[in-house]
């Protein structure tokens, strides 16, 4: 855990709701501007794992280091601090808000300890908004805006805060062809013209596939399969907890 | 020791009505998702009713057991009556709004008690006393009357009980308050039920108030203290829970009853207040609560 | 322009209160008293609602002020201006330590135990032997130097207050809570605090409505512990829904309108509470966004006719 490169570790990470564990010892590791998917059949455990590491839900047992600062335990606000920052599956924005006033939330979370001229703020929020393609709509609220829209807003919102982590519960749901290329060419952006990294949770498996460098593959609760896209597509193990899934519906 | 009893036997007096009031409270809120303040006016306006058909009712019926029925039917039927008219013009309109229906509710508070005050005055209303003397009972003295309004409270929210947990109207309640969306999707017709739900919790507020008539000042702003006792019962309790509501009656009672002998009642009240602080620390949903 | 509208608004109000004081008599400037303290305390209540929450704390914080003010004039000879002060601190202290303990639970759990808070402190009031007891306390008059003016110092920094509020609600501090009334775990998981800002706007808002207590103390010579029950939260309710609570001018013009009705109903011998119950019930089903939505709507369809 020395190592340099890595951001997020986490360790042995598990989580018990009264009869049911949901998340079972998971390792994981993250490292500097590396985009990792985390799939899974559905109930597979993804989002209770999104809410372990982004401090929504404190682990059962295990620890999380970010940044090499242990926060086990520690909640949504001082992870965020810490570098890591994550969207919402539904609803990731603020509704009766301005497109560039979400995104100024944002920023207002990422600078929350620095020193920053309102002319610098007021550039990086532009450029968040112009990065996910919202230009034309700043002044929109948002919920008058597409389903598509809404979506790249709530990246957007996340970007603002400039973590080094950036966590995307189910990011590309509802775009259309045209939007999830056009995101895809953002998240490389993210990685190559930031340096930030990338935790994808997505069904959209060719998007996985095409954008991942590593993939982690979940299932009842544990780590089954991890990889390059190359490797978790030639898995025994991950086509038979898919398989198995399809059998069920 | 002896003295011990007669404190729990008054505390479980005290809760018998308080746990008709915030089980009241409660069904309100799990079923509607609404907080209604005016729950301590149909408290009253029961009262009121009671008390006004008594005297009616005194030539011809005196004040025997049969007066106290028929006017016991009056302030039931009254109170239902305003009940239905707020929520089809009001509740129903600002379905689980729960701030707007907040606001409703509190304005209805301003409008019963003006209203109460206009038309019944504020003078006390006295009703009469049901029973006189008091009976020995496991070494205490306990006055009649009281003794059979327990009785009767404990009967009626044991059946309210049985009703809510046994039946399928109450399990249709109760899988509405649990997740109403769900709960339509299964095929139970969400809103009759908030409507029956909305009723019975208006029947239980008018007679939890005709039972404390007899042994009350009844006035126009007899509710309030009642309704903030109920909602910190239910608060303690956990909104929306059916045992919550018994629970936190009784604790509130135990803490008046006793606090109120050994101290003063208005030590009680703040003592109250202390706990439900200390609670929501360490519970902030309530002893039962689940959302 | 419009982006100004609502200061421009409030200033308005603020100068024709100041010159009904100036040429309108003393019940005219008793009634004007009464409506900027009134205006403040729906601006309070407005300005915790900016989170999503309803503070029925809020008489509570009122009756802090008052009767801080009414100690310190009776027990202690402190400067009008110390006096002014300390209320409104020992409110915001107050309110710190409430805060931080309840707003950690949300919606109608806040709500009651506001609702609670506010009783529990009417009987302390009544206990209180130093506090004059059931009977409150008399004799709180503003300084000499100050008597003449009274009614224009009140109803000045009252509309000072609000205009603050409404700073705030314009900074960042003010976009923060508007979030949090939207969705907190967005602005929490970019790393703003949220409780702590919850705290914040809890503090600010009871503060104000410590101060305006101090206030009410002051231009009523004699409080007592009736005067501060949670009626008094449903008054301010009752201001703010009329008004309409989307807009920061809702509470003022609410405030002016009911005070002046419910003071001439009074006269004819009307029941202050039947009317201010009317209007919160009528506004709630008629008029949901309250006057200052019916004047947007007008203002709107005269510019899509002209």
């Amino acid at each position: 855990m020395t190592d340099g490169d890595i951001l997020l570790s986490g360790r042995n990470l598990s989580k018990q709701f009264k009869g049911l564990r949901a998340v079972a010892g998971v390792d994981i590791d993250i490292r500097r501007g590396e985009i990792v998917g985390l799939i899974g059949p559905n109930g597979a455990g993804k989002s209770t794992m999104f809410n372990l590491l982004s401090g929504f839900l404190p682990p059962t047992t295990g620890q999380l280091f970010i940044a090499g600062a242990n926060m086990t335990g520690a909640t949504p606000e001082r992870i965020s601090q810490q570098g890591l920052v994550r969207t919402f599956q539904h609803g990731s924005y603020l509704p009766s808000m301005t497109v560039r006033d979400n995104v100024l939330i944002g920023s207002l979370g990422g600078m929350r300890n620095a020193r920053v001229s309102r002319a610098e703020q007021n550039k990086g929020i532009d450029e968040a908004i112009a990065l996910f393609g919202l230009s034309n709509h700043w002044n929109n609220v948002a919920k008058n805006l597409s389903h598509g829209l809404q979506r790249l807003l709530s990246m957007a919102i996340a970007f603002a805060a400039r973590p080094s982590l950036i966590c995307l519960d189910e990011p590309l749901t509802g775009l259309n062809q045209t939007e999830v290329t056009g995101t895809l060419q953002v998240y490389r952006r993210l990685k190559t013209d930031y340096g930030m990294s990338i935790l994808l949770v997505e069904h959209n498996m060719r998007a996985v596939m095409n954008i991942c460098d590593r993939i982690y593959v979940l299932h009842h609760g544990e780590i089954i399969c991890t990889g390059t896209p190359d490797e978790v597509k030639n898995s025994d193990a991950v086509l038979k907890a898919y398989l198995g899934e399809a059998h069920g519906i | 020791m002896q003295e011990v009893f007669q404190l729990l036997f008054t505390a479980l007096q005290i809760s018998a009505v308080y746990i008709l009031f915030s089980l009241g409270l409660t069904l309100i809120f799990g079923v509607l998702k609404v907080v209604n303040f005016a729950h301590g006016q149909l408290f009253t306006f029961g009262a009121l009713v009671l008390s006004l058909t008594m005297g009616a009712l005194a030539p011809s019926l005196g004040h025997g057991w049969a007066a106290y029925l028929v006017a016991g039917l009056a302030g039931l039927a009254a109170c239902l009556a305003v009940g239905l008219v707020i929520y089809q013009f009001g509740f129903k309109r600002l379905e689980r709004d729960m701030t707007g229906s907040f606001i409703l509710s509190a304005g209805l508070v301003l409008l019963f008690e003006g209203l109460m005050l206009e038309v019944f005055g504020g003078a006390v209303r006295p009703v009469p006393a049901l029973l006189e003397g008091n009976v020995q009972m496991l070494g205490l003295m306990v006055s009649r009357q009281r003794l059979v309004l327990l009785v009767f409270a404990v009967l009626l929210t044991a059946a309210i009980l049985t009703l809510l947990r046994y039946t399928r109207f109450g399990k249709a309640l109760r899988a509405v308050a649990i997740d109403y969306e769900a709960a339509m999707l299964q095929g139970i017709a969400y809103r009759r039920i908030a409507l029956y739900g909305f009723l019975m919790a208006c029947a239980l507020a008018a007679t939890a108030g005709m039972l404390i008539a007899p042994v009350a000042a009844v006035t126009p702003t007899l509710g309030d203290a009642y309704l903030v006792k109920g909602f910190i019962a239910v608060v303690v309790g956990g909104m929306g829970s059916i045992v919550g509501a018994v629970a936190g009656s009784l604790l509130i009672a135990l803490l008046e009853s006793f606090v109120g002998f050994y101290f003063d009642p208005s030590i009680a009240n703040l003592a109250i207040f202390v706990i439900v602080m200390v609670v929501l620390l360490v519970k902030p949903k309530g002893f039962f609560g689940n959302d | 322009m419009t982006e100004y509208k609502e200061w421009i608004g409030i200033v308005a109000i603020a100068c024709a209160l100041l010159a009904g004081v100036a040429f309108g008599g003393s019940y005219i400037g008793t009634l004007v008293v009464w409506i900027a303290i009134a205006a403040v305390m729906a601006s309070s209540l407005r300005f915790v609602l900016l989170i999503g929450e309803l503070n029925f704390a809020s008489a509570a914080f009122f009756g802090i002020g008052a009767y801080c003010t009414g100690y310190i004039v009776n027990h202690a000879d402190l400067p009008f201006v110390l006096t002014l002060a300390l209320s409104g601190g020992l409110a915001l202290v107050v309110s710190i330590v409430f805060g931080g303990i309840t707003l950690k639970v949300k919606g109608p759990y806040f709500l009651l135990i506001g609702f609670a808070f506010t009783e529990a402190l009417r009987i302390f009031y009544t206990r209180m032997e130093a506090l004059g007891g059931n009977s409150g306390l008399v004799g709180i008059f503003p300084p000499a130097w100050l008597d003449a003016h009274y009614q224009y110092f009140t109803t000045v920094l009252c509309f000072l207050l609000i205009l603050g509020l409404l700073g705030i609600e314009r900074s960042h501090l003010g976009k923060i809570f508007i979030a949090i009334r939207d969705n907190e775990n967005v602005v929490r998981s970019v790393g703003n605090r949220v409780f702590f800002t919850k705290v914040v706007c809890f503090a600010i808002a009871s503060t104000v409505a410590g101060l305006a207590g101090s206030l009410h103390a002051f231009a009523n010579n004699v409080i007592s512990p009736l005067d501060f029950g949670f009626m008094l939260s449903i008054f301010a309710l009752a201001y703010l829904k009329v008004g309409g609570e989307d807009s920061p001018l809702g509470p003022v013009m609410g405030a002016a309108l009911l005070v002046c009705v419910a003071s001439y109903a009074q006269s004819l011998g009307g029941n202050e509470h039947i009317l201010y119950g009317l209007a919160i019930v009528l506004s709630v089903l008629f008029m949901p966004k309250g006057l200052a939505g019916l004047a947007d709507l007008l203002r709107r369809k005269k510019e899509s006719v002209a």
